[in-house]
């Protein structure tokens, strides 16, 4: 029945057809260049709003349409648009279409503030990540996906843990005492990352579904940043969201499921090992020669034993481990034996993942549209740590009449993360806990209940982390704007703009009483709002005369209003175990609550000229008042300067056949740094504790009018270039920035009642270079290979300090000395181990051996910057087949593991122990690198504890290589899906962080505390970086 | 065209508006958790709270909460270290890592000199009642003159001893800083003022608080009596004996408070309001604690809670009557003062009975016991000592020494003690160690004395003329401020 209905269906429309007398327009899109066809170009009919994409042999067929004429327009990225004209009637009309090559990436449209700019005018340096570039790359993270892809910009994991931040630095440290991350820009939205939770590591970013990103643009330099004025020092990062076309409805969805692990498992001895090493620690301290035999020096014992067997020494010691750990709850209690716990294993385990992306996208002439909503759980590796996002994008365009337009871009999200605590040595966050947790510990009685005896007793005990505390942090944001554009004439429109950042953070703990007995357990609520504001206008005009004179420019007012509030609550003692709200305590110990904001109000300019696209030029000035500065020095002006030759315009390089293009450009410009606390410069009375039922005001901070900016100047040197008929394109920038103004503490006598004022005294500098290589390999109608590469050089070095002193000179590893870069790591040099006793040895300062190095033993060793980073990919394609390979490296920082080093290398606190002591020394002669077994402490009869005196032998080189990426796709042929009604079936598989080539023996070699870690050589316990493998579907209709 | 224009003279008005609304827009963001200077000195609420911080302050300070009253008898012969405890052991043994540890606050007291400072001369005239302004002035006169008194003592001479070091006539003291520093040109570096220069100065402010404060009982704050009981340290310290005599007996007089003459009243002095308080810091417990913001920094867990680190030395013990009310009232077994935390059976290896001392013992919450800070007792050995000396006649003081004797049922002064001005002086001395252990008194006696500073054995730990008797600034202030002269002995910065 239902097919005949179907069939007649059919019938009727096929009728109709006829009766409309439609025709078809069928041919085959090539390129020009190479005769090759094209498959996936876009085929538009705007008349009618038909469009279709050419098959995977450059194929088209538009059936349907009625006849008249038309304009067809053939579109391909990388290629020239082609509108053709045709005339179709009831018959078959052939159609095809030779599209040109561009010079690849001249004509594509860079967003560079509060305009779109021709890649082909830009005069400033600016790197750019397309959704081409990421389309196969699972990224949870907005701020993962320039890692290795933009040159010049550092991007840190600070923690393995779903949904953390990134600490994200754009050509160097810029600053020490008001560390900023970049200015994030979402559609125009400028991001406040303030006022975020205080459980768990996230960034706002998390607002935005990779899968929304149009592109990606980094403002690197002063003369693209100063359109930002005080607010870009850090650099300036642009994130557009992908918009709808004209043409039929398009559908996409997207379905990926995944698998997250431990990228890296540590190596740690197991309980035998242990109890080996610790009865000929024992052995050597009681005196034993380990080149002799001995008879047993315990009561009662007469054996006697070879040289090297301590076995009675080891069997003294695993009656301590039983007593102190307790028997394997597994074992028999008559005969009981020492466990030996994998806590890696008990603590990390695989997690899934499930992402779910639908978009909708298309338009008329008048309105476009784009819809999306994405749905991500993502299970992280330790304990029940878990990220899940669900977020409604909405964007509409609608041109009102000839001359007005309006826009509207919505995006609403939820992220919960249900987190542990992360950084740091603390003994209740499962990364130290792998490491503080000794393999003769474990978690459960042979009843089930939860062992005491774990390193710190029962409330830390992992298990008792894992199942009686939950840490849960709920983010809603909103980021949203409002547009009017109105076209004053031809060349001149004006844009009102009204946007917001809203963001509510709730931060909720609860910890059973077994894991807070102290309090009988508690629950803390903390809530926090931000409610960041914006309204721009902006008067954008173009014009030409006499055909080569093209000038055009903005000027601009902007005004931004940041009010963040927190509340925060405590209860103690817990009813029972039902219940996990506030209600369920009895004794309410917090209520906190306060608010803060600051105002940012601005005017800007960016006038340019260019002479027959031969010749650009171009200024930029902002002028930025902000509530933060002192009266006197509240307003500020931000100039930048630059200007571009296109060299391969010029009449004279004609006849140069290797070279397609050719363009230099020098830019110089100012930008402002304004992170510091939002009443920095004032004068206060501030709360600060009771006295007899009082609250007590005291004066905190002095006012400081001066207080002002911290400012940068930055020179910026650019070519870009392209060859060999555009298949090898590139660009090259050096650039020296120098950071001066910058915030400092100067201190005040003591007697004054105050500790410091800050002032602007302290100067940075930024030399740099940077490369980004991309190129087309091999070509032809099946087969495509293409590379890319990028690299940043960059040095840092501190030029001016308060009263021209250095700051901490001899500390190891956060002094600030004058022409010294920021990081610098001083330690004593290792020495290596005596081969006679075992011990172990440094050099003092004049190069002699000694054993109890001294502060002035120490010597200019290494950094914790970078010298070097990038990365590099290939992409190999074979009809709808793609395989693309994405690494990305960092060469030339260094870092002291501390928690590794302080905990895991000798069993003071009887800790989990790296397998590096199974090379100790162990006989005279020996020659290696770990000293003497030692029972704990100070075991050396004058000699420095080898676990806390740290030297060269202390501190890795972080360098690596990682594959971060490799992706395989398949397109599935048009003929086996178009009949189907769709457009495009995309099936993939994705792994990131795959394999890690360094010399680093711990997790991870990404050595970023966090987001404002200047220092970068420490690394303390961290969630360690995760290996993520994903398939998936992509449909589109 | 037309509409253009129209457009463009829209969008100039706007952005015209747009600057003006700009500018005054940034002007009033204010912080919700601070005020302005201006704010806070022109509203009853802000003086208040000013009032109230100088207050936090004193209570919120180790200096001058446990390190003031237990610190002085760590670092000399009154309390030692529990084996496997570590805190004051810098102050026993005279040792510490960045130099030898001592009793200097300096940071701190200049924190509440600048409190002090502000109610002393910023308020304006008619923001509160004249009489509350006066109130103010007066107890902040008083507490700038405790405080200086305290510096002067640590990082000076007496008057009269400042040739008692390696250097004769060192007479410096600290800076006097009388001025509020309500904006950085007030920073100014200052040079120390000499002793005797302090000594006027405290002695000025005290003769202006006596006045403002007179009739003033409530002994949380500073009453009229505290101002006499200051004078009367001040003026023992400083050699003036009729006055110090005069001075102490006003204090007990104007103080109203009796001497506590039964066992179990001297038994439970220090554990409700101390009746024979003149100055005490009442603490909340659920809000406050002593010491900052920490209560494991508090007076009981430095000597008889939780970590039970500081325990009576036998010295101490020794010099009791067995009937002394003090002796059953004040100390007790370290196992059952104890409440929680490390085992205190090592206490016997301090003193024989393995003895706490129990004035702090947490008595008003967990860890926190009101902090008292001047009591008359102290007066009573001020009035009996500089009674004596002034008429040179150990009979002229033993009168008061009597009186607090009995009260303690301690017996008479010994017929020896009575022979000389050194053997009375020596008896004062034993009286002020009964009466006064743990209430920050002893290394300052045996300084002002001229006498050398004992260990727990009785052994000489720093001789009088050493130059470890007074405290150091350090380099890092001497860094800060060129025109601070170091004590002798210590490191000099090289700058």
């Amino acid at each position: 029945m239902f097919k005949k209905l179907l069939s007649m269906l059919l019938y009727v429309m096929v009728i109709s057809i006829g009766i409309n007398a439609q025709g078809v327009i069928y041919g085959t899109v090539t390129d020009a260049g190479t005769g090759e066809t094209i498959p996936g170009a876009t085929v538009l009919i705007e008349e009618i709003n038909r469009g279709i994409a050419t098959d995977a042999d450059g194929k088209y067929r538009l059936t349907g349409v009625p006849s008249g004429d038309y304009k067809v327009t053939f579109s391909f990225v990388g290629f020239k648009s082609l509108t053709l004209d045709v005339q179709v009637g009831s018959s078959e009309v052939l159609l095809n279409a030779n599209l040109e090559a561009t010079a690849i990436g001249l004509d594509e449209l860079v967003v560079s503030g509060y305009a779109i700019t021709p890649k082909r005018e830009l005069t400033g340096s600016i790197s750019s990540v397309t959704s081409k570039d990421i389309q196969d790359v699972s990224l949870q993270n907005t701020q993962s996906i320039l890692q290795g892809r933009a040159a010049g910009v550092t991007v840190s994991a600070t923690s393995g843990n779903p949904g953390a931040a990134f600490k994200v630095q754009i050509r160097g440290n810029g600053s020490i005492n008001a560390v900023s991350e970049p200015l994030y820009i979402v559609d125009g939205v400028q991001i406040d990352l303030g006022n975020t939770s205080g459980l768990t590591s996230t960034t706002p970013l998390n607002a935005i579904n990779p899968n929304d990103i149009e592109s990606l643009e980094v403002l690197k330099d002063a003369a693209a940043a100063a359109i930002y004025g005080s607010q870009a020092a850090s650099g300036v990062v642009i994130i557009t969201t992908k918009s709808g076309t004209s043409g039929a409805t398009r559908v996409n969805a997207k379905v990926e499921r995944g698998v997250r692990s431990l990228a890296r498992n540590v190596d740690y001895i197991n309980s035998d090992q242990y109890v080996e090493y610790m009865g000929e620690a024992s052995a050597l301290n009681f005196g034993i020669d380990p080149t002799e035999g001995y008879t047993s020096p315990f009561a009662g014992d007469t054996r006697t034993f070879e040289a090297g067997d301590y076995t009675p020494f080891e069997e003294d010691y695993r009656s301590f481990f039983l007593s102190f750990f307790g028997a394997d709850p597994d074992s028999d209690p008559a005969n009981p034996t020492l466990t030996n716990t994998d806590w890696q294993d008990f603590i990390f385990s695989e997690g899934i993942t499930e992402k779910y992306d639908l978009s909708v996208s298309g338009g008329n002439q008048t309105t476009r549209y784009y819809l999306s909503g994405g749905f991500e759980d993502t299970e992280g590796t330790a304990y029940g740590s878990d990220f899940v996002r669900t977020n409604i994008r909405t964007r509409l365009d609608h041109q009102i009449n000839s001359d007005l337009s309006t826009g509207m871009n919505i995006s609403v999200s939820r992220a919960t993360q249900f987190g542990v605590c992360q950084d740091g040595n603390f003994i209740n966050c499962p990364p130290s806990q792998a490491m503080f947790e000794a393999p003769m510990s474990f978690p459960y009685l042979a009843d089930g209940s939860y062992n005491p005896n774990t390193r710190f007793g029962l409330s830390t005990n992992p298990a008792v982390v894992d199942n009686e505390v939950d840490r849960n942090v709920v983010v809603s944001q909103v980021i949203g704007s409002a547009n009017f554009l109105y076209k004053i004439n031809d060349w001149l429109n004006a844009k009102v703009t009204a946007s917001v950042d809203y963001r509510n953070t709730q931060d909720e703990q609860y910890r059973s009483a077994i894991a807070a007995p102290t309090q009988n357990g508690f629950i803390t609520f903390a809530n926090r709002n931000l409610l960041n504001t914006q309204t721009n206008i902006v008067v954008n005009g173009v014009r030409t005369f006499d055909e080569v004179h093209n000038v055009s420019g903005l000027v601009g007012a902007e005004y931004k209003r940041v009010y963040s509030e927190t509340q925060a609550t405590r209860g103690d003692n817990i009813s029972g175990p039902f219940f996990s709200v506030l209600n369920s305590t009895s004794t309410p110990i917090t209520a906190a609550g306060s608010n803060t904001e600051y105002r940012v109000g601005s005017y800007f300019t960016n006038l340019k000229y260019n002479y027959d696209s031969k010749y650009f030029f171009s200024f930029t000035g902002r002028y930025d008042g902000h509530s933060r500065f002192g009266a006197d020095e509240r307003w500020a002006f931000f100039p930048s300067v630059s200007g571009a030759w296109q060299v391969s315009e010029e009449s004279f390089f004609d006849g140069v056949d290797v070279l397609d293009d050719l363009k230099l450009r020098v830019g110089y410009g100012q930008t402002g740094n304004s992170a510091i606390g939002n009443f920095n410069s004032l004068g206060l009375f501030s709360i600060a504790g009771t006295y007899d039922g009082s609250t007590a005001i005291a004066p905190t901070q002095l006012a400081n009018g001066a207080l002002t900016w911290e400012q940068k100047n930055e020179i910026n040197v650019g070519l870009d270039f392209a060859m060999f008929n555009n298949r090898f394109r590139g660009s090259v920038d050096v650039y020296q920035q120098q950071s001066d103004n910058l915030l400092f503490g100067r201190p005040l006598p003591t007697d004054s009642g105050f500790g410091s004022i800050t002032e602007n005294i302290g100067k940075i500098q930024n030399e740099g270079l940077e490369l980004e290589l991309s190129s087309t390999n091999y070509t032809n109608r099946d087969f495509n290979w293409t590379s890319r590469f990028n690299i940043a050089f960059v040095r840092n070095e501190i030029l001016e300090l308060p009263e021209g002193e250095d700051i901490g000179p001899s500390s190891s590893f956060q002094s600030l000395q004058i022409g010294k870069p920021i990081g610098l790591i001083q330690v004593p040099r290792w020495a290596g181990v005596n081969p006679a006793d075992g011990r172990p040895m440094w050099l003092d300062q004049n190069g002699e051996i000694t054993y109890t190095p001294e502060t002035e033993d120490q010597v200019e060793y290494k950094d914790g910057n970078a010298d070097a980073v990038g990365g590099f990919g290939n992409t190999l394609s074979y009809k709808g087949l793609s395989l693309d390979a994405f690494f990305q490296f960092s060469f030339g920082q260094w870092a002291f593991p501390s928690t590794d080093y302080y905990f895991t290398r000798t069993p003071d606190f009887l800790m989990n122990l790296t397998t590096e002591v199974l090379d100790r020394w162990q006989t005279p002669g020996d020659l290696t690198h770990y000293p003497r077994a030692i029972e704990g402490g100070n075991d050396y009869a004058e000699t420095d504890n080898y676990r806390v005196t740290v030297g060269t032998q202390s501190i890795y080189n972080a360098s690596y290589i990682r594959l971060k990426n490799v992706s395989l796709s398949y397109n599935l042929p048009t003929s086996l899906i178009s009949n189907l009604g769709i457009r495009n079936v995309r099936l993939y598989a994705s792994a990131i962080n795959l394999a890690t080539w360094t010399a680093w023996p711990y997790y991870d070699p990404e050595v970023a505390f966090s987001p404002f870690d200047i220092y970068t050589n420490v690394t303390t316990a961290s969630y360690p970086t995760e290996k993520q493998i994903y398939g998936g579907i992509d449909i589109s209709f | 065209m037309k509409k253009s224009m129209i457009l463009k003279k829209v969008m100039l008005v706007l952005l015209v508006a747009g600057f003006t609304a700009c500018t005054e827009i940034l002007e009033d963001v204010e912080p919700s958790t601070a005020i302005s200077f201006e704010t806070a000195l022109s509203t009853p609420a802000g003086i208040n709270g000013l009032r109230t911080s100088m207050y936090d302050k004193v209570l919120g300070n180790f200096g001058y909460t446990t390190q003031y009253l237990i610190g002085p008898g760590a670092l000399a012969d009154e309390t030692f270290n529990r084996p496997g405890s570590t805190r004051f052991q810098g102050l026993n043994n005279a040792v510490g890592t960045s130099g030898t540890a001592h009793l200097g606050v300096f940071g701190a007291s200049f924190d509440i000199i600048q409190d002090a400072n502000i109610i002393i001369n910023e308020i304006p005239d008619d923001v509160i009642s004249d009489e509350l302004r006066e109130q103010y002035r007066g107890e902040a006169l008083a507490i700038r003159a405790y405080v200086y008194h305290n510096m002067a003592r640590t990082y000076g001479y007496e008057p009269g001893n400042t040739s008692n070091g390696p250097e004769a006539n060192w007479n410096l003291a600290v800076m006097i800083r009388e001025d509020a520093t309500l904006d950085v040109s007030d920073a100014v570096e200052l040079p120390r003022n000499t002793v005797a220069e302090v000594y006027t100065f405290i002695r000025e402010d005290l003769a202006e608080a006596k006045t403002l404060l007179a009739g003033r009982t409530d002994n949380r704050y500073p009453t009229e009596a505290l101002v006499d009981a200051i004078r009367a340290r001040v003026e023992l310290y400083a050699g003036n004996w009729s006055a110090a005599s005069t001075a102490a007996q006003a204090a007990i007089t104007n103080s109203g408070a009796s001497l506590v003459s039964t066992e179990a009243g001297v038994g439970t002095m220090f554990k409700g309001p101390n009746s024979e308080a003149i100055w005490e810091l009442d603490v909340n417990p659920s809000t406050e604690a002593i010491a900052g913001s920490n209560v494991n920094s508090g007076l009981a867990a430095y000597t008889s809670d939780q970590w039970v680190a500081q325990i009576p030395t036998q010295l101490v013990l020794d010099r009791y009557d067995a009937a002394d009310y003090r002796l059953s009232g004040w100390f007790e077994s370290c196992l059952t003062a104890q409440t929680t935390g490390a085992t205190a059976s090592t206490c016997g290896s301090v003193n024989s009975a393995a003895a706490a001392l129990t004035k702090w013992n947490g008595w008003k919450g967990n860890l926190v016991d009101d902090v008292t800070l001047v009591r008359i007792s102290e007066m009573y050995l001020i009035w009996a000592e500089a009674a004596a000396k002034a008429a040179n006649s150990p009979a002229a003081g033993n009168g008061p020494l009597t009186t607090l004797k009995t009260a303690r049922n301690a017996g008479t002064t010994p017929a020896a003690a009575l022979v000389s001005i050194t053997a009375f002086e020596d008896e004062i001395l034993d009286e002020r160690v009964r009466e006064l252990v743990g209430e920050g008194h002893r290394f300052w006696d045996l300084k002002r004395l001229g006498r050398n500073i004992l260990d727990n054995t009785g052994d000489i730990k720093m001789r009088a003329d050493a130059y470890r008797i007074l405290a150091p600034f350090g380099t890092g202030e001497q860094n800060i401020n060129s025109l601070l002269v170091e004590n002798p002995g210590y490191a000099v910065s090289s700058n």
